[in-house]
């Protein structure tokens, strides 16, 4: 029953190396294999997006992702991002336009928010709303964390917003 | 003692929150985030009965499951621990006993049954699906009417009902009022049940230490002083034996602010077991299971004289509790907010209230951002907008006619709740002057004109915040919440720490609290250390609910801070051989002007705490640089808003697009108002949900349909409009700091004024907006109706 | 909420994959993206002996032109990659527009053909499109490989005519009109639709020359109004036949009750879904 299988996971730069079951999801290897606990669960059924990380850059949920799927893939989490002395530009715009209150939702719509930022298109806020309807948060209205974002397009993409 | 900072330099500010580098980095420390050492886990079997006896619980195959350590039912909980009851002053009230884990009869599907601890949560889930019970079904009721009526069966049988509360208030002549009144508007209302849905799911983390042989439990909770103190008297420890820790809460709204069987759980097996323990909820687990909200009937009725005042409004409002009275705020907490606060921000001569509450085989229903007021206001100003289209006045300009006028605080109303003086009708003619309202109303009729369902609603409210000891958060509820302590001291290395009783969950108290005691001081915020969200940290913890946290402790801060700040002075002076009058303090540095002498806090401290032979023998025996102050501000404040929202209805599908979205708002003196901004923004946002598309449904058989994410909808980016707040301090608040509360507001006005904007959109029809959320589903039959009986 | 226990096997062609469903007699499922999956197994509404990961076999990730003007596209072709390919926004502009209604960018990320198509749910997109562009998938069980029309292939609700032992290979689009009307109405963006229409238009000399109209979200399986595309064929869209189509498409469709709609409602959407992608088609077709 325990059939448990070591995994190398390539995380933020770095390889780790995890035994797993097969069943267990990504999100669980990284919170509880690896310890980073940046990456949130909110719902494991794909609604919510508090889980998002990048998988070769790509936004994707990391608990509809088996841990032993994600083998030969390079992940991405919020601590690859800016640590906390030294928030990357991204972060630093969430952190000016007040886009986070209780900071759940938030590695998820900054992972969701780095793979816009790096498509370096520009994009109307409808374009950024529905881009972001993946992510639910349920502090901020969403506002501030829109403004956050056009604002790190405009300044990226050498277009207006 | 006059509590003005005279010049403040960070209150009012737009200060970068401290908690966000960690939150930005993935360096939270949530309660899920806690790892100790060789923690096991817990997986809770629920029932799946809405109503039904436990005939047998076998648990010899879950015990025999890989990895499993301990498998715990109700009976041998309960020979080991006592139920906890949510008690209430109020006459008539019936509590009813709260195990952790159901002995003998479950009342509500999700509610807990057995714990399975196993070493890792996967393993506990095999074991759980390896449980076997034998239930006896009963009659479930999931109807608050046929609740009330019903004769048997009843869900505490000992109550011989399942009435828990009935109450009546009464003011003025209500009867008179109606019968001589020129018109009187009615309409039965339903305001159905809701789930406050905190993106992170409850969690709890049973740190068991093996040296001390002390728990310290980290809980996703609002209230870790209330969880404490009641978990102290569950288990019968003392304070220092268990400690209740919130580091950083993924949201909270009410739904984190009562104690969970869960909470028990963790902490009974960890004392048991000598090990951490861990419990998640799963999102599933949370929809079902953590308190839910709203659902009630209301029947109103206003009466109004000629000129179109308000004579009197009576109503009877017909509550459902769910399956118990939960703790410690009881069953009675949402419709008895709803009589109080029904007469609004208006002139209501006479006023008559009947509440009843019943239990119901449904989720135990607690509180919920805005608590009863949501409702009150739906109810209250779907009323106003009928009034103003039978007298076929403006429904801004009969909101004006009728609001508390300035000259008339402080005013009593008919529930006996004292407004004092807050920007009422400023609040009203700002929110129509940024929206341009007379404009609006033209683009209106050419839009309706050209066959567009576009419609405007308004919204005015007002509410108390900042409850003091006069007060209590829930009607006759034993614990008292009315003050708040601040502990602030300048440590050796001279830094500045304040320790809070209140706890965030994501509201920016950190930064906020360090505003005030960093203007106090003379230091910046980002060198103020703020300490809360802890039961060890101070001798009385409580946390963050009904909008408090920072009228109360923001006020005991600004005691605190100046206190400390006159014995910095103090010991500056001596040491600086001069008056106190003649220092400046400034960014943590003290300075003679005159002779540019300067001394920081770290020179300070150094010599007040190890350098003490440089003070004279009278003063070393009293000097220190730490200071702890309380603050009751009695009664409680009043903050008051008007929202005004355009929506656009197709016409084919029914789909609701908010376009416009004004709130103005008064809630007195503005801390950061970037955080007043987002909380105003992110409290409609959820009252957008309730308005559109939040519903919990249950089948007549206690079934719960909306267990997951894609089933209770919660509006996303796509679906919420840009919101614009607008402050207004219209009259200086009687708190110290001029403070009111604001937490809770924009939960308050978003329904109602969402509902009277598609009522408005929909005015060719006449149709009446009684039941939300206003799906797409209802609206198609609205209109459907509507349509035939034209015909 | 953590999947059952389960083995776990990362086959590296097709042949492997089916030799591996075989031997496990439908205690077997493959997965891909895991999109639709893993929620199911999250749930624990699905507990499978093994796991069959498809997901790293490149043959399963083609978009190529074949015979006779068709495109095939491998069952391993996420959702993005259609959004993002230029040669299939020319020749199927609609699976563009279709694919900005799937879920959300890290679900269309994910998310692939095969696994929508395996999946057969009548309120996801996939399914629609399979119909309304007369597609058939191309399968490989032990008994060989087989090309299964896309109106055969959808049984009922998550039903497919898929043996147990069966992958999907690809996906083989026929050439197909150009213009084109989607919409779908949906609680909020991204949700499962409540009602949904598909229209493609061919027009010779200004009229009708072909229409395909197809309903998601509205029954068992998707559904092709047949009646009504027939009806269509030579005249110009006008307000007569384009009320007749969406009667027809009402007619054509047999909607559940559930949480989130009525039957009646959605019966009431279908017209209105159809009708407005009548009208954006029949905007394309003529302009």
């Amino acid at each position: 029953m325990l059939n448990r299988r070591t995994i190398t996971l390539n995380v933020n730069g770095e390889a780790h190396e995890l035994e797993v079951e097969p069943r267990h999801l990504l999100a669980d290897a990284l919170r509880e294999g690896l310890g980073l606990t940046g990456t949130h669960i909110g719902c494991e059924h794909g609604v919510c997006g508090a889980c998002t990380i990048l998988l070769d850059g790509e936004s994707i949920r990391s608990c509809l992702l088996l841990a032993v799927q994600a083998e030969g893939h390079e992940i991405t989490t919020v601590e690859g991002l800016g640590d906390s002395n030294h928030l990357n530009f991204l972060q630093q715009k969430f952190r000016e336009h007040h886009a986070l209150q209780c900071g759940f939702c938030t590695p998820g719509m900054l992972m969701t928010a780095t793979e816009l930022l790096n498509q370096r298109t520009s994009l109307t806020e409808r374009d950024i709303r529905d881009a972001l309807s993946g992510n639910l948060c349920r502090c901020t209205g969403y506002d501030h964390i829109i403004a956050a974002i056009s604002e790190a397009i405009a300044e990226t993409s050498g277009a207006g917003p | 003692m006059t509590f003005e900072v005279m010049r403040p330099k960070y209150v009012g500010a737009r200060v970068q929150r401290k908690e966000d580098p960690r939150l930005l980095s993935g360096s939270g420390r949530y309660a899920a985030d806690v790892q100790p050492t060789r923690a096991l886990h817990v997986a809770i079997l629920r029932s799946d009965y809405a109503h039904a006896l436990i005939r047998s619980i076998n648990l010899d195959l879950a015990r025999a499951m890989p990895g499993v350590i301990d498998v715990i039912d109700g009976e041998a909980l309960a020979s080991e621990l006592k139920p906890l009851y949510a008690t209430s002053r109020m006459p008539g009230y019936k509590p009813t006993a709260l195990w952790p884990l159901a002995r003998d009869r479950v009342r509500y599907v999700g509610e807990p049954v057995v714990a399975v601890v196993a070493t890792d949560r996967y393993l506990a889930e095999d074991a759980r699906a390896a449980i076997q019970i034998e239930y006896a079904a009963l009659p479930a009721v999931t109807d608050a009417n046929l609740s009330l009526t019903a004769q048997s069966d009843f869900l505490h049988p000992e109550h011989g009902s399942n009435l828990l509360v009935s109450r009546n208030f009464s003011r003025g002549n209500i009867e008179q009022a109606i019968s001589e009144a020129f018109r009187v508007v009615s309409g039965q209302y339903r305001f159905t049940r809701t789930t406050p849905v905190a993106i992170e799911p409850r969690a709890y983390t049973a740190e068991w230490d093996r040296r001390l042989a002390r728990l310290t439990l980290h809980s996703a909770t609002q209230a870790p002083g209330i969880i404490r103190d009641a978990l102290a008297e569950v288990l019968e420890l003392n304070g220092p034996s268990i400690r209740v820790l919130a580091a950083d809460v993924g949201g909270g709204f009410g739904g984190k602010v009562s104690l969970y069987p869960e909470e028990v759980i963790v902490c009974f097996l960890a004392q048991k077991l000598t090990r951490s323990v861990k419990y998640v909820s799963d999102r599933q687990e949370d929809l079902i299971s953590t308190t839910q909200a709203f659902d009630q009937t209301v029947k109103a009725e206003m009466a109004l004289d000629s000129s179109g005042r308000i004579l009197g409004i009576r109503a009877s409002i017909l509550g459902d509790a769910g399956a118990y009275s939960i703790y410690p705020w009881t069953a009675a907490l949402e419709p008895m907010q709803i009589a109080g606060f029904l007469p609004g921000p208006y002139q209501v001569p006479s006023y008559e209230a009947d509440v009843q509450v019943v239990a119901t085989n449904k989720t135990p229903s607690g509180p919920y951002r805005g608590v009863g007021r949501p409702g009150a206001c739906f109810i209250l100003e779907r009323l106003i907008d009928k009034a103003a289209k039978e007298f076929g006045i403006d429904p801004l300009e009969f909101r004006r006619k009728n609001l508390v006028q300035p000259d008339q605080f402080p005013y009593k109303t008919g529930s006996g709740i004292v407004w004092d003086k807050s920007g009422f009708i400023e609040c009203l003619d700002l929110a129509a002057e940024v929206i341009d309202y007379t404009t609006l109303k033209d683009n209106r009729d050419a839009a309706k004109a050209a066959g567009r369902w576009f419609g405007i609603g308004i919204a005015s409210y007002a509410e108390l915040t900042g409850l003091g000891s006069r007060m209590s958060a829930a009607p006759g509820m034993p614990i008292n919440t009315g003050t708040e302590s601040a502990s602030v001291e300048i440590d050796a290395t001279g830094s500045v720490i304040a320790t809070f009783g209140t706890a965030s969950i994501g509201q920016g108290l950190e930064t906020t609290l360090a505003q005030i005691v960093a203007d106090e001081i003379g230091v910046r915020p980002e060198d103020v250390t703020i300490v809360h969200g802890d039961s060890a940290a101070i001798t009385h913890s409580t946390g963050s609910y009904a909008s408090r946290s920072t009228v109360l402790a923001g006020g005991a801060a600004h005691k605190a801070g100046k206190e400390v700040r006159e014995k910095l002075l103090k010991a500056a002076g001596f040491l600086m051989d001069c008056e106190l009058l003649e220092l400046e303090i400034e960014d943590g540095v003290v300075r003679q002007p005159a002779t540019n002498k300067v001394l920081s806090f770290k020179d300070i401290g150094r010599a007040v705490y190890s350098e003490m032979g440089r003070f004279p023998l009278a003063l070393r025996q009293e000097l220190d640089l730490r200071a702890t102050s309380f603050y009751d501000p009695e009664f409680g404040t009043t903050t008051s808003a008007t929202h005004i929202a355009t929506v656009d209805i197709d016409p084919e599908t029914f789909e609701v697009r908010v376009l416009r979205y004004v709130a103005a708002e008064d809630c007195g003196r503005v801390i950061n108002p970037q955080i007043v901004e987002g909380q105003v923004q992110g409290g409609v946002a959820q009252g957008i949900g309730v308005a559109l598309m939040e519903e919990v449904i249950h089948d007549p058989q206690g079934q719960i349909f909306t267990a997951s994410l894609v089933d209770y909808l919660v509006p996303s980016a796509a679906e919420v409009p840009s919101i614009e707040a607008v402050h207004l301090e219209a009259f200086a608040a009687g708190t110290i700091g001029g403070y009111r509360g604001m937490g809770e507001g924009g939960t308050i006005g978003a329904p109602a004024a969402v509902a009277n904007a598609i009522a408005d959109a929909l005015s060719h029809l006449n149709i009446d907006i009684t039941e939300l959320p206003a799906t797409p589903e209802r609206l198609f039959r609205l209109v459907t109706t509507a349509n035939q009986e034209k015909a | 909420m953590k999947p059952p226990p389960f083995e776990y096997f990362r086959a590296s062609n097709p042949e492997e994959a089916v030799a591996a469903l075989g031997a496990h007699g439908g205690n077997a499922k493959l997965i891909a993206g895991g999109q639709s999956l893993m929620p199911m197994l999250n749930f624990r509404l699905l507990e499978p002996e093994l796991l069959i990961d498809i997901s790293k076999i490149a043959s399963l990730k083609r978009i190529e032109k074949g015979s006779s003007g068709r495109w095939v596209i491998g069952a391993g072709v996420r959702h993005r990659d259609i959004l993002v390919s230029e040669v299939l926004g020319n020749s199927y502009p609609i699976l563009r527009a279709a694919m900005t209604h799937v879920a959300h960018v890290a679900i269309r990320n994910r998310g692939t053909i095969g696994g929508s198509l395996a999946h057969g749910d009548p309120a996801a997109e996939w399914p629609m499109l399979a119909l309304l562009l007369d597609a058939e998938i191309e399968v490989l069980g032990r008994s060989g490989q087989r090309m299964i029309e896309a109106k055969d292939f959808f049984l009922g609700a998550l039903h497919t005519s898929l043996s147990e032992d069966e992958i999907i290979l690809a996906i083989h689009l026929p050439p197909a009109p150009v213009a084109w009307g989607f919409f779908e109405t949906a609680r909020r963006a991204g949700d499962f639709a409540l009602a949904g229409a598909g229209v493609l238009l061919e027009t010779q000399n200004g009229k009708i020359s072909e229409a395909r109209i197809a309903l998601l979200g509205l029954g068992e399986t998707p559904i092709r109004v047949y009646d009504a595309e027939a009806k269509l064929e030579g005249e110009n869209l006008n307000s007569t036949n384009r009320a007749a189509a969406m009667e027809a498409a009402k007619a054509a469709c047999q909607p559940m009750t559930d949480l989130h709609a009525s039957a009646e409602f959605r019966v009431h959407l279908a017209g209105i879904m159809t009708g407005r992608s009548l009208d954006a088609a029949w905007g394309q077709a003529i302009c």
